[in-house]
Formats: structure tokens, sequence, C-alpha cells
């Protein structure tokens, strides 16, 4: 009795807290309703003062850290830089996408859109983060410039017209250069492309199969899961007389696991990987191909982040960057009376102009309408024995 | 009577297989022009993964058989295992660099995975499911879920997000043995060759020692085994303890052949586990180890002969097809309820 007693208060002391907590969440939300715009639009006017913020997506751990990690580095390295030599000083907030879990990417999305104190995003990196982040970055006026995401269609959708911006050319350059490398120097008669379900992969897949498959060559085509480490049974698919093998994954050690499979059993067609792969610190295959958009790899601006990064040039994360310097540069034009708006940075990206010596691309940094950078292009390196990615095409 | 139904039923259910698996000859010879390369490497392939299975599934069987519950935090002992493994490889210098002979390093990475998940296993036990014993049957399945998340997010804040890698082709090579049409590496014999003397010692164990005796008692009927002196709280901790030692060496052997492992790595294979158990009849050893070679034959076919998307949905289909025709599993036998 005395514990039915005991029961009935708990529960009733719990609905009391319960209501007062909803109704303190309430009274917060309509408060602020009711002196502006909501927290975090497009038009919520943001005091500079000294010091802003921008929200970076990427990786940080997860199956495809050692590619975030290069970004945040290279994002991080840009700020100092920068901070170093302008009064109105730059804190990069962090948000951890653990690609491939797209789920990651959208609360890290809902973060920064619902944080008014950010002004900016730079990332996310994969083009499923962009595609699952659009609606909460969109809703809340967010320019987000990514310095990886590839996939053609994320620049021509409208959705995400004047939102979406990236310093890296579209697959549809990249896949032209993998096919005319393939057919041209490689002399591939046969293709086998193996996609990881993930709307980059199967993108880059479709429309380098597209392009093979217009010149003559034999094309097959298979998935796998990029949560699986036993491609074992896919790789005993792949006959003798296939020349290529074609994996544009994401997260470069599964690829060195399917390299060292295809090895198991023998197989001897070349692998190819995509941008999305290259990783010497895990993607070592002798003998594969990686392509790679563009980077200016004797850059001082790669010497220097070279010489105070233990060696590591980390050449993934580069664009990262660039992608930093597009939206550091525009929130800093955009705070020019001390105030700004996330539509006002928006706008500045819109008409980022970098010259090509100050771009870590080696090219100089304009968006087209779409959002597109204009004039990029995409390298082919070869992996050699002692792990080295050497430019080949 | 019973008996001969259950053996004809079992008969029935093996028929069937054989069946499936000579349509499978069948289409090899029609369809795929008798590209035997193929089949047999899918086969080992099938074999290696399925050890896996079957170990993992020996353990939901025996904690179902001896307690008639689905103990869902056995997926991730299972990752616990994997990593325990992978530190103790750490520990002796790591796959570049081991400071032991390779041979004897995966021996003690076997025994220390082995010993520390089958000690987790009897903690599980103790704290999350004894107390629970005689609460209703829903209490200590929600129990057992918890002990999964608890397990699963432990790992990811203790290791953190990132993938470990055990680098078997640094550590044992890519040698093996070329048999014609088809290539069985080192590091699948060795998962092979330790699946099947693992699963040979559990069943000496069960039919043959005292313990095993009184786990069958304790699985039969435990009121009256603890009328006959049977310590049953023992005989079920022992049990927590061999399931989850099979679910440890199930994650080193894992490591050794597909390499990479995290802290999420449980779920699915455990969810496959669970499959191969009820496929194979659950409380059934013998059920276990067919039901886990048979999912990982149906995995490996499946991506070798339709697509790499279509596996899950072949191994899960498997398991309905069974459920629709055999709801006892190939080789269970129907639980007899007293009224």
């Amino acid at each position: 009795m005395q514990m039915k007693r005991f029961v009935a208060l708990a529960l009733a002391a719990s609905a009391l807290v319960v209501a007062g907590l909803a109704y303190g969440a309430n009274r917060g939300e309509t408060g602020s309703a009711a002196k502006a715009a909501p927290k975090g639009s497009a038009a919520s006017l943001i005091n500079c003062g000294t010091r802003v913020r921008i929200g970076l997506a990427a990786p940080i751990t997860g199956p495809a850290a050692s590619l975030g990690q290069q970004q945040l580095s290279w994002g991080r390295y840009f700020v100092t830089r920068w901070n170093r030599f302008h009064r109105l000083k730059v804190t990069i907030v962090q948000g951890d996408t653990q690609l491939p879990d797209t789920a990651a990417a959208l609360r890290v999305a809902n973060q920064f859109a619902g944080n008014a104190q950010i002004l900016g995003v730079v990332g996310p990196a994969g083009s499923q983060e962009v595609v699952v982040s659009s609606p909460p970055l969109r809703s809340r006026g967010v320019a987000f410039v990514s310095g990886s995401a590839t996939r053609t269609t994320l620049t021509r959708e409208s959705v995400r017209r004047g939102f979406f911006f990236r310093v890296v050319p579209p697959d549809a350059i990249q896949a032209q250069s993998v096919a005319n490398y393939m057919t041209r120097t490689l002399r591939a008669r046969s293709v086998f492309i193996i996609d990881d379900q993930e709307t980059y992969s199967v993108g880059l897949s479709d429309e380098v199969q597209r392009i093979l498959r217009s010149r003559g060559v034999t094309v097959e085509r298979d998935s796998v899961s990029q949560q699986t480490t036993d491609f074992s049974s896919t790789v005993a698919k792949i006959g003798s007389g296939v020349d290529v093998v074609y994996i544009p994954w994401q997260i470069s050690s599964r690829a060195q696991l399917f390299g060292q499979q295809m090895r198991e059993q023998g197989k001897r067609a070349t692998l190819f990987g995509s941008d999305g792969l290259f990783d010497p610190d895990n993607f070592k295959i002798a003998g594969a191909y990686v392509s790679f958009f563009p980077v200016a790899r004797t850059s001082p601006l790669i010497t220097q982040y070279r010489n105070t990064h233990g060696g590591d040039p980390d050449y993934f994360g580069a664009p990262t960057y660039a992608a930093t310097q597009v939206v550091v540069n525009a929130v800093d034009r955009a705070c020019r009376d001390g105030r700004a708006t996330r539509a006002e940075v928006r706008a500045q990206v819109r008409r980022t102009d970098i010259a090509a010596r100050q771009s870590v691309l080696g090219l100089r940094i304009r968006f087209d309408a779409n959002g597109d950078i204009r004039g990029g292009r995409f390298g082919i390196f070869r992996i050699a024995a002692n792990g080295a990615y050497n430019p080949v095409g | 009577m019973r008996m001969r139904r259950d053996l004809s039923g079992g008969l029935a259910s093996l028929a069937v297989v054989g069946a499936a698996f000579a349509g499978l000859l069948a289409y090899v010879v029609v369809v795929r022009d008798g590209d035997w390369a193929l089949f047999f490497q899918l086969s080992v392939n099938g074999l290696t993964l399925g050890s896996v299975y079957a170990l993992i599934a020996l353990g939901y069987s025996m904690v179902y058989g001896i307690l008639k519950l689905l103990n869902f935090a056995h997926g991730d002992v299972y990752m616990v295992g994997a990593f325990v493994g992978y530190g103790v490889l750490t520990l002796f210098g790591g796959p570049l660099d081991p400071t032991l002979p390779v041979w004897l390093l995966v021996v003690v990475m076997l025994v220390v995975a082995m010993l520390t998940t089958g000690g987790l296993g009897m903690l599980i036990e103790r704290f999350a499911y004894r107390p629970l014993r005689d609460a209703p049957r829903i209490a200590p399945l929600i129990s057992a879920l918890g002990v999964s998340f608890f397990l699963q997010n432990s790992a990811l804040l203790l290791l953190g997000a990132d993938f470990r890698d055990y680098n078997p082709f640094d550590l044992i090579g890519l040698e093996g043995i070329d048999l014609g049409p088809v290539f069985v590496s080192r590091i699948r014999i060795i998962a092979i060759a330790t699946a099947i003397a693992l699963m040979i010692v559990l069943t000496l164990l069960v039919t043959r020692t005292r313990i095993g005796k009184a786990m069958r008692a304790t699985s039969f009927d435990r009121e009256a085994a603890m009328m006959m002196g049977i310590d049953t709280d023992r005989v079920i901790a022992t049990t927590f303890f061999i399931g989850s030692a099979l679910a440890g060496a199930a994650g080193v052997m894992f490591g050794l052949v597909f390499s990479q492992i995290f802290h999420f790595m449980g779920f699915l294979a455990g969810l496959k586990g669970f499959t191969a158990a009820v496929v194979g009849g659950i409380g059934s050893i013998p059920g276990a180890m067919l039901g886990g070679l048979l999912v990982g034959l149906t995995e490996a076919y499946a991506t070798g002969y339709l697509s790499g998307n279509w596996s899950d949905l072949m191994v899960f289909s498997l398991l309905v097809v069974v459920m629709l025709f055999r709801p006892t599993g190939l080789l269970g036998t129907p639980a007899i309820q007293k009224v």
C-alpha cells in the first residue's frame, strides 16, 4: 500500500516536471519568435564583433576518418593563417558526420542550421551527406561549400542552387578523365565496375559505364555494401578476361581490403579507384590507379603545410582549405558593416573570385550559376610499389 | 512415436536442403556452362563465413536451450572478442612486426579473447539476467537489448568509431593451397579448421562430460535438475561462459579473415548468427552448426550468382521459408508444454 502511494507520488512529481519543462520550452520558442525572425534563419542579423563562427562538417571519426581528419586539418590550417593577419577572427565549429552514416550527417546539419552564430558551413564531404544535409541548411539559409562532394547532379538540381557550392569539379568531368585513361592508355576492352550503393559511387559508376559502353568496351556491373568487409564472393566473379576493375568508393581501407582479396584469389586485373580513395596512408595496392581533383602540388602552401604537419601533404584535404577560404572570405565581406546575415554570406560566396596564386587548387576559384567551380579538371595517379602516388595523366 | 516424427521432420528438412543444393548444381551446369571454378570458390568463401556464423549461432542456441532467452547482447560479445584479439595483436608488436611466432600469436589471441568474452558472458548473466530469472519473459529480453546498447556504446566511447585493421595479409600472408580451379588461402584454412575444432570440442563437452550432462538436464527441466542436486546457477553461468567464449573466438576469426573491426560490427553479425540458430533449430547444437553454414553459403552464392545487393535478402528469405515450412528449424524439436 505504502509502495503504491510512493509510486503514485513519483509519477505525479514526474508529470509536474515534464509539464514545467514543456511550458518553459514553448515559452522560450514563442518569446524569441515574437521578437524577431526565428533563430538561425537566413534573415537573422548577427553582430560580427571580432570573432565569427563557421561550421566544418567532415567524417572526423568512423571508417572515412582518415579523409575527414585531413579535411579538418586543412580547414584549421587556413583559419590559423587567417587569424594571424586579420582583425576579424574565425572559430571553426566541428561537426562529425561519420561517413557513411548519413544519420550523423543530418544531425550535424541540423545542429549547424539551428546555431544562429554559424554564418556559413564548410562541407560536408560525401555526396550523400550533401543530399541529406541540404533541407536543414537550406531552410535556415546557410551557404555550404564542399571540398570533396563530386556527384554531378548535386549542382544540377535546383533545390540546392544558391546554397550549395563546391571547389572540386563534378563527376561528369571525373568520369570523362577516368574513361579516357582506361580506353586510351590502359587499352581496356573489358571493365568490371563495382559501386558501393551510395549516391556518389552509383552516380560516378553510371557515368563511367555510359562512356565506356559508348566506346565499345564490355562493362560488367555489381554492387557491394559499404558496411561489408567480405568481398571474396564479389572478387570470385571477376573473370580472367577483365582488364580493369573500377571501384569508385569512399572508404579507402575497404578498397585496400578489396585489393588484398583480389590478390588472395590470384586476380590480375588492374584496380582503379576514384578521388574518394586518394589516401596514401590506407590505399596502397601497388599498380592500382586513382583519379584525383586538382591540387597545386608544388604550391608553397602545400610545402608550408607539409612542414608544419609532420611532412605529410594530406592532399585529399587540400580542397577543404579552398572551401574554408571561400566561406571565411565571404563572411569577412558580409561583416564589413559589423553585422551580417546568412543571406549576405550566401551572396558573397556566389561572388567569390580568388586568384590562382592564392589558391591551393592551382586555378582561379569562381563559381558558375549552379555552384560549380569553373575550369576544374581531374588527374590520374598510379600507386608505386612503395605506396607513393605518382601522377601519370 | 514423437521421436520418429521428429526424425522424419528433420530428414524431410534435410531433403529440402539437398534438393535446393541439387537445383544450384543444375543452375551451374545449365546456365553457367559448368563454371565449377566460381562454384568452388564461392563454396570456400561461404564455408569461411558460415564458420563464423556457426560459432555465433552456437552461443545463441546454448543460452536459448537452457534459459529460453534470446540473448541479444551476444553479437556485441562477439564484437568485444574481436577487439580483445586486436588488443593482443597490438600488444605483441602488431601484424607487421609480431614479437611472437605467428601461429603462437594467433593461439594467444584466440585464448585471451575467449577467456575475456567468456568472463564477460558470465558477468552479463550474473547482473543482467539472473535477477530477472523469475520475471516475465519480456523482462530479460529487454535487459538483453539494454546490455547490447551498453556494450556498443562503451566500445564507441572507449575505442572511438574508427575501424581497426588486423591486417591479416601482412600477419599471415597470402599463401595457401592451390586446388586447380580454386585457391584456399592459409587464413581461410585456419578459420575453418578452428571453427571445426571448437565445434568438436563443444560436442564432446556436451555429450561426454559431467558438466555437459548437467547442461542437458538443466535444459530439459531446470526444476527437476535442481531437485536432483544440480547447481543450476553454476550450470547456467558455465553455459554463458562457453557460448560467449565461442563468440569471442568468432570475433577473432572474423578479424583474421575479413580484417576490419568496428564497434557496430556485432549488430549484423549477431542478426545473422541468430538467423543461423533459428534456421538450424534454436536450442540444437548440430542445428546451429548447420544453420551457420547454410547462412554463410547462401550469402556467398547470392553474392556470386546474383549481386551483393541480394545477399542479405536471400539470407533472410531463407529464414522466412524455413519458418513457414518448419517453424522449429531444420534440426529443432517442438517444445512440449506441460498442462
